[in-house]
């Protein structure tokens, strides 16, 4: 028998719990900002696509890298060709999901009579913006990721994922916040 | 066209995927009255999802390495090796839904929040071990039709769980307030 449910377990205690650490402080942000979610829900159905599309965007980019890393196409340095593509493309996926579904998103809350008092094209920019900036700032935590995973030994493919979508959830949460401060609709 | 094969491969999935979270974010927009009632309870929704999609999508990519390694197929499913896999899994959930109940619960103390620390800790756990099991049930069922169809699982498992995990856990943790906050 290779697998033992105790070793399971206690492989797998310490990095969950640092990402329940970090999960905890993202569910603060959202009950500090409680009030201001429920009035407008529209936001409380955008958190879970946006760190959702985040986290896979940057879960891809971290599998590629570490599989270039493993054959040896992708030489560990940021001027690396490859890398640089890889960027620029997990960067134009985000920008056409978000688009997508931000615009989708907009139209269900408004048929399902969900109460909301902001233009479609407000709402898209404020789900773009965030996107954006959520998926620059995971494409550089999942590069830097698989880099270091890389350079000790470790398999990037078991570590990139489980950081990108801790991190991704916060910074999106962070990010959202930051966006409808800035357009200030509330 | 190294980026349009990226494009072209990875974005239907994403946009799928996008609307499993949209249904998430409905059932998420459904709760507000009961989030209101329940001091605490937003806080564990973002702990416990991603406990969700950790524990499962290991559990998933364990299994399809298991396959490649030849251990589990399609007609020796159900054996000892899957069966501590599945233990392991369960007791993981079990822990891991203490400890986020816990942390919600002193971390709102902190900020002068005060939950009833038996209710929250009752929710995550009820919600945590009734998700950890309908998504184990569903991997195993996902894998044992890619085994039978000879497709590779870590194709398949990762992409499914990423669609169905958000959604069928938040009914879980909405499901659990509803019942044990009628309850206290």
């Amino acid at each position: 028998m290779i697998y033992s449910w105790k070793k399971i377990v206690k492989n797998s205690i310490p990095i969950l719990t640092i990402a329940v650490f970090i999960e905890i402080f993202a569910g603060q942000i959202l009950q500090g900002n409680q009030e201001k979610l429920l009035l407008f829900p529209i936001f409380l159905i955008s958190i879970p696509v946006i760190n959702g599309v985040g986290g896979n965007i940057g879960s891809i980019l971290g599998a590629r890298l570490a599989s270039g890393l493993h054959v040896g196409y992708i030489e560990l340095t940021i001027k690396d060709k490859n890398i640089q593509k890889n960027f620029l493309t997990s960067l134009l996926m985000g920008l056409i999901t978000y688009a997508i579904l931000g615009i989708l998103i907009y139209y269900i809350a408004y048929f399902g009579n969900i109460q909301m008092e902001i233009d479609l094209l407000v709402f898209v920019s404020i789900v773009l913006g965030t996107g954006v900036l959520l998926i620059l700032m995971i494409s550089i935590i999942s590069v830097l990721t698989a880099f270091l995973a890389f350079k000790k030994g470790l398999d990037p493919d078991d570590m990139v994922a489980p950081v990108v979508t801790t991190f991704g959830d916060t910074l999106g949460i962070v990010l959202l916040f930051l966006l409808i401060g800035v357009v200030g609709i509330w | 066209m190294f980026a349009k094969e990226m494009l072209k491969q990875s974005l239907p999935l994403l946009v799928v995927c996008g609307l499993g979270g949209i249904l998430a974010g409905n059932t998420f927009g459904a709760m507000a009255s009961i989030i209101r009632d329940i001091p605490g309870l937003i806080v564990v929704i973002p702990a416990v999802i991603a406990m969700r999609g950790n524990i499962s999508t290991a559990l998933g990519s364990r299994l399809g390495s298991a396959y490649h390694l030849g251990i589990i197929n399609a007609e020796n499913l159900w054996n000892k090796e899957l069966k501590q896999n599945i233990l392991g899994s369960l007791t993981l959930s079990l822990i891991m839904s203490t400890i986020i109940g816990f942390l919600a619960y002193v971390s709102s103390l902190i900020l002068n929040i005060y939950p009833n620390p038996f209710q929250l800790i009752v929710i995550v756990l009820l919600a945590g071990v009734i998700s950890g099991i309908v998504l184990m049930l569903l991997t195993i069922m996902i894998i044992y039709f890619v085994f039978k169809r000879g497709y590779d699982p870590d194709n398949i498992t990762g992409p499914a769980l990423a669609t169905f995990g958000d959604v069928i856990t938040m009914l879980c943790i909405f499901g659990s307030a509803i019942l044990i906050g009628g309850i206290t």
